[in-house]
């Protein structure tokens, strides 16, 4: 056992509290607007670095290039130049991450130089389920990777049990006193890991972040985040684990991709997590010779439902037209009639929207949802509960939820906005339960694109390699 | 002016298409700012006196902008409103005059905002008032506000002259009042108002 350090080696002068020692850890943070009283950062500044909120190089022709050292961001366009009325000169702002408070290049930067605090090594796993054999040896390899370092993709189906493997790597890096964080582009998905890992991880400190969380005091040495939170953390992680790394806007935004690069310490490995890894992701795990586990089997045992393709010509005429095509009015009545909750996909708000009154017209209890939706986690809910018979959506349930026994219909599949891992995700959403391993889930469309064709080649090639060529 | 100074709508993000038309480029007319899909969500106030003009009401999008660009310092969408504001304001004789924010207040929020809305819009502005109390009318209710004494003060001479005080958002018009009965006082020849929102 090591002997205790002496409190009076580390004494600066004034006693150091320790909620402000937690909070900043690995944190960075605008100077004048902390979750702390202002003197209380000004008292304690010397266990602060401070550095300006944005820096400015020179590029080609001498021409200034900026870079906002919270977000990262480097594209120009998002950076405004105006007149400061608190410096009386030019300042300049980034728009990226401005929703977070805004940081311009007279705001300081204030990150933890201080004393490091201990993180316990004492964890248990509280989980008592068992693991099919590709999941245990999922686990394993990325156990091993975490410990050795190494970079590693897990590619599971929906439905293969993803969050389950990590209990086993969690707990190893939690034990050797690793500070560990969770990243995700999604809220739902932050929100719905948030109380399991709670559950089975009942000795540790976990932080779930997102936009508008309620303040969480202690030192988190499990942070289970929206990849936008991550904007505020550098230098913190000793494992940064990155699931649903392939959903929206994670593949689209570089500064949310440098984001996860930022946080971690400059050694600690990355493990990414996905039922649909893009090309990009794939080919980095060849080069750069990643760890890799693949899972296609869903944790039950059964086939992944493989998606029908049905045509609905000039669906949206109809639908404007004040009609639900046939085939889909007839589809939500047997449903109805079967007691089966349903969920179905539009390509855009405007069209659910014009479609919500003609389907509350069959039945009235029927709702919709999409992303700016304040109730979008009690509607989720009341399907799960069977409150109400069914949920018309857009992409933002594509992933993330799961509802015993449901099925999908898509409406206008064509569209781009369902790219083929968008509609792998949906499909995955159909036959997750063990007593319900089957269901329907339809591609209703106006005329076939490679898309849809790409999603369902994959399902099935995913069938066959969990299944040795049998399909159902 | 640049031409190509905002590519994406600064309210969605969403990429703006802007086609090059003989119109913007022989007239000196804004580029655009924002997308139809956006510009659809504000509501025209329909005006009832000419004292005091208002361009928008104050609905849920106009909450959003207002709060986007006083609070969370998003300068920029100051360029939102130019056109409609140098429509309505080019053409007038009277001197613009906009409503000032206390000078502790301006450093805390490095801007003026009315007075960033006159300058996206090019209007040209003088100040003649300085807010004399920090004291916000947020939180207070009507009669409260129209409680408060006076807390501005004159620092320019307006003898004669027609002036048009400026603000973004008119709700109660305690400070509209307040301005208005000041520069009466001290002389000034008439005083109307025109404000962005009408809350």
């Amino acid at each position: 056992m090591k002997l205790i350090k002496s409190p009076f080696k580390s004494y600066k002068g004034i006693i150091l509290e320790p909620q402000i020692r937690d909070f900043f850890t690995g944190r960075i943070w605008i100077r004048t607007n902390t979750p702390f009283p202002q003197e209380k950062i000004e008292t304690n500044l010397k266990f602060f670095k401070i550095t300006p909120g944005i820096t400015t190089k020179r590029g080609l022709l001498n021409r200034k290039i900026y870079r906002c050292n919270r977000c990262h961001n480097e594209k120009q366009q998002e950076f405004v130049r105006y007149d400061c009325a608190r410096c009386n000169q030019t300042c300049i702002y980034c728009r990226h991450c401005i929703n977070m408070g805004r940081v311009t290049s007279c705001t300081d930067l204030i990150t933890w130089n201080g004393p490091k605090p201990k993180f316990s090594r004492n964890h248990i796993l509280d989980w008592d389920g068992t693991f099919t054999d590709s999941q245990s040896k999922a686990s394993k390899e990325l156990t091993e990777s975490i410990r050795r370092k190494n970079k590693h993709l897990v590619h599971a189906v929906c439905g293969a049990g993803k969050t389950e493997i990590l209990f086993p790597a969690v707990l190893t890096a939690l034990k050797e006193g690793l500070r560990v964080c969770i990243a995700t582009p999604r809220t739902d998905v932050v929100l719905e890991l948030f109380p399991r890992f709670q559950k089975v991880f009942p000795k540790t400190i976990i932080h779930a972040l997102y936009g508008n969380a309620p303040t969480q005091t202690g030192l988190a040495q499990l942070v289970i985040a929206t990849t936008h939170q991550l904007y505020r953390f550098e230098n913190a992680f000793d494992v940064v684990i990155v699931d649903e790394a392939d959903a929206f806007p994670y593949t689209y935004d570089p500064a949310l991709q440098k984001a996860v690069l930022k946080v971690k310490k400059q050694h600690a490995p990355i493990a990414l997590v996905t039922a649909t890894p893009s090309h990009q992701i794939l080919s980095k795990v060849k080069q750069e010779q990643w760890g890799y586990s693949f899972i296609p089997k869903r944790y039950h045992g059964h086939p992944l439902p493989v998606p029908i393709f049905q045509s609905l010509w000039s669906y949206d005429k109809q639908i404007l037209k004040g009609k639900i095509p046939s085939k889909l009015s007839k589809w939500t009545e047997t449903r109805l009639k079967n007691k089966e909750p349903f969920l179905i996909f539009f390509p855009t708000i405007k069209l659910m929207e014009i479609a919500i009154p003609l389907f509350q017209q069959i039945n009235e209890n029927i709702l919709s949802v999409h992303a700016e939706d304040p109730d979008r986690k009690e509607k989720v809910l009341k399907l799960r509960n069977e409150d109400i018979p069914g949920l018309l959506t857009t992409t933002i349930l594509e992933r993330g939820i799961t509802i015993k026994n449901v099925q999908v219909a898509v409406v206008g599949a064509e569209s781009k906005i369902f790219t083929s891992s968008a509609l792998i995700q949906i499909s995955g959403r159909v036959g997750r339960n063990v007593n319900f391993p089957k269901g329907e889930i339809i591609f209703y469309h106006h005329g076939i694109s490679t898309e849809m064709d790409e999603a369902r080649t994959e399902i099935i090639r995913l069938n066959k390699e969990g299944f040795g060529g049998k399909t159902t | 002016m640049k031409r190509n100074e905002v590519s994406n709508c600064l309210l969605c993000n969403s990429t703006l298409n802007q086609q090059i038309t003989w119109k913007a480029l022989l007239t000196n007319a804004f580029p655009k700012t924002f997308c139809i899909d956006c510009e659809q969500k504000f509501e025209p106030y329909e005006n009832t006196s000419d004292q005091i003009l208002s361009l928008y009401q104050y609905n849920d999008a106009m909450k959003d902008f207002l709060h986007r660009y006083k609070f969370m310092h998003d300068i920029i969408l100051a360029k939102v409103f130019r056109e409609q504001i140098h429509k309505h304001l080019s053409k007038t004789r009277a001197t613009i005059v906009p409503i000032p924010l206390h000078p502790a207040k301006l450093k805390e929020r490095t801007f003026a905002q009315v007075d960033e809305l006159l300058k996206a819009a090019h209007i040209p502005y003088e100040h003649f008032l300085e807010k004399t109390t920090t004291e916000t009318q947020v939180g207070k209710t009507r009669q409260e506000r129209l409680a408060t004494s006076q807390f501005f003060k004159l620092v320019k001479e307006c003898k004669n002259k027609e002036i048009l005080l400026i603000d973004d958002i008119y709700t109660t018009g305690a400070t509209i009042q307040h301005a208005k009965s000041l520069l009466l006082e001290s002389g000034a020849k008439s005083v109307k108002a025109f404000t962005l929102i009408r809350g």
